[in-house]
């Protein structure tokens, strides 16, 4: 069994719910042990914007945190990875605010040494796990289906390790499964945050952006980044949006877990699946009963 | 025309080179791929690469109410791309800090968005609907009923919470950081 520290993020208990619940079922036939920080708190991302010095202490209060743990810390959300990520390299590489971090992090007594690794658990599931291994689990092939794998910005932006404009992680697992990944430009384009609040034409020209793309790519489904923040833009803003013939979406949207864990042979419940708002289950049922 | 003189324009830039973020802005050779890959860029009034352009002939009153730098979406493919090693996003980030802390006040809903957010970090866990509910009170109150249908798609289906999230011994230590950062950053010198 391998073990990791688990940062799930605040969105995890609300709109991630659904990915949650898959990870927590999928991590049990991958024998891997998720042990939550204890207490965690945002990782600081929401500031950074406008502040990101404070973005960048808080982010290091929950990594000075973890590295006691001496175990890899595994972050499923995108924007959690990628901030947390970037405290630890701003703070390993300038002198000058690691002073100021330092600094801020004294007034509560935490000192970060800077040796904790932190990880997406996509990374986790190709380079620890192994695409051989996740194929042995394999109880219903996802055969025909064609399933369109989006990225996001963070999974692999700006520190990758998977390629940045063009990663290929998600695919290589989808392909394990059985299923058939198609490509598509936009797999790693932005979903627009949390601007959907402030900015929702223009958020919602990139959800078109993908979502069209998607079916001019003959995509089926979209495999989703474990990121909430992509995952619910995707899956709930459909119905809002028209496609090229003037009719709504209706994309079935997945996360990569939601996926790995029917085709694990779990139940729709098992992974969250009753909880999607696009069409995700009707998609996946013809694969409910196959087996291999 | 607004002109600046040189020393005007010396000073907007060292200033955004003090701010995380901004260091690199004299390296920058106006080579355009920053807005070239911006996803956005069709809404900017003055796109990426202008606004560095700008900040070097020192129109900080243009550059720091213009909405612009507000329709950063934070997506990096500027940054991995720039081929001066800039990372333009945190640049753009850097023009809103001192925007909003300067009380500039761009037209834009995004501004208070931010304030927001980053408001909400205080409580240790960020509370999505809290965050929603104020952002559409201070904003339009039309565009939150509007965006009641996907906020009650999630809400029916408990995927956001009508309660608060419990608060954890952290929040206390996460108040204290972030006042002893905006103490640092009011007194000068740190930013």
């Amino acid at each position: 069994m391998r073990q990791y520290t688990y940062f799930p993020g605040c969105a995890m208990e609300s709109t991630g719910k659904p990915i949650q619940t898959s990870l927590d079922s999928v991590t049990k036939v991958l024998d891997i042990e998720l042990k939550e920080l204890e207490d965690w708190t945002c990782c600081g991302c929401p500031g950074e914007s406008i502040n990101e010095l404070a973005a960048t202490a808080i982010a290091t209060r929950n990594l000075a945190l973890a590295e006691k743990t001496h175990l890899d810390m595994v972050v499923p959300c995108s924007c959690c990875y990628r901030n947390l990520l970037a405290a630890h390299v701003t703070y390993t590489q300038d002198p000058r605010i690691r002073e100021q971090v330092k600094k801020a992090l004294g007034v509560v007594n935490i000192e970060y040494k800077g040796t904790l690794r932190i990880r997406n658990l996509v990374d986790v599931f190709i380079n620890d796990i192994g695409l051989d291994v996740i194929a042995s689990k394999v109880q219903k092939k996802l055969t025909g289906l064609k399933i369109a794998n989006y990225y996001g910005c963070h999974q692999s932006r700006p520190y990758g390790p998977d390629d940045f404009e063009f990663p290929v992680w998600q695919d290589q697992i989808v392909e394990s499964l059985g299923g058939e990944s198609v490509f598509f430009p936009l797999k790693a384009q932005c979903c627009g945050g949390t601007q959907l609040f402030s900015n929702k034409d223009m958020i919602y020209k990139l959800l078109y952006n993908i979502l069209d793309n998607v079916e001019l790519h003959g995509g089926q489904c979209i495999s989703s980044t474990l990121c909430p923040l992509c995952f619910t833009n995707l899956d709930a803003n459909q119905g809002r949006i028209k496609n090229r013939d003037g009719k709504k979406f209706t994309m079935p949207v997945m996360a990569l877990t939601q996926l790995m864990g029917i085709a694990f042979g779990l139940k729709p419940k098992e992974v969250g699946l009753d909880k999607n708002i696009s069409p995700a289950l009707k998609a996946l049922e013809p694969y409910l009963k196959v087996t291999v | 025309m607004e002109t600046t003189t040189i020393r005007e324009a010396k000073t907007f830039v060292d200033e955004v080179a003090a701010e995380p973020g901004g260091e690199k802005i004299n390296e920058c050779i106006q080579c355009g791929v920053c807005s070239g890959s911006c996803p956005t860029v069709e809404w900017w009034e003055y796109p990426p690469r202008k606004i560095i352009a700008m900040i070097r002939a020192g129109k900080r009153d243009k550059v720091l109410s213009s909405t612009s730098a507000f329709n950063c979406v934070t997506c990096y493919l500027c940054t991995v791309r720039c081929p001066r090693g800039i990372k333009p996003s945190q640049l753009i980030h850097a023009v809103e800090a001192i925007a909003e802390r300067e009380g500039y006040k761009p037209k834009t809903p995004t501004l208070t968005l931010h304030r927001g957010l980053r408001d909400s970090m205080k409580r240790g866990r960020i509370w999505e609907l809290s965050v929603a509910m104020r952002f559409y009170f201070k904003t339009s109150l039309l565009e939150g009923l509007r965006m009641m249908p996907v906020a009650w798609d999630l809400i029916s289906r408990g995927l956001m919470p009508v309660f608060p999230p419990k608060k954890v011994k952290g929040s206390q230590e996460v108040t204290a950081i972030m006042k002893a950062v905006t103490s640092m950053q009011k007194s000068g010198g740190v930013k």
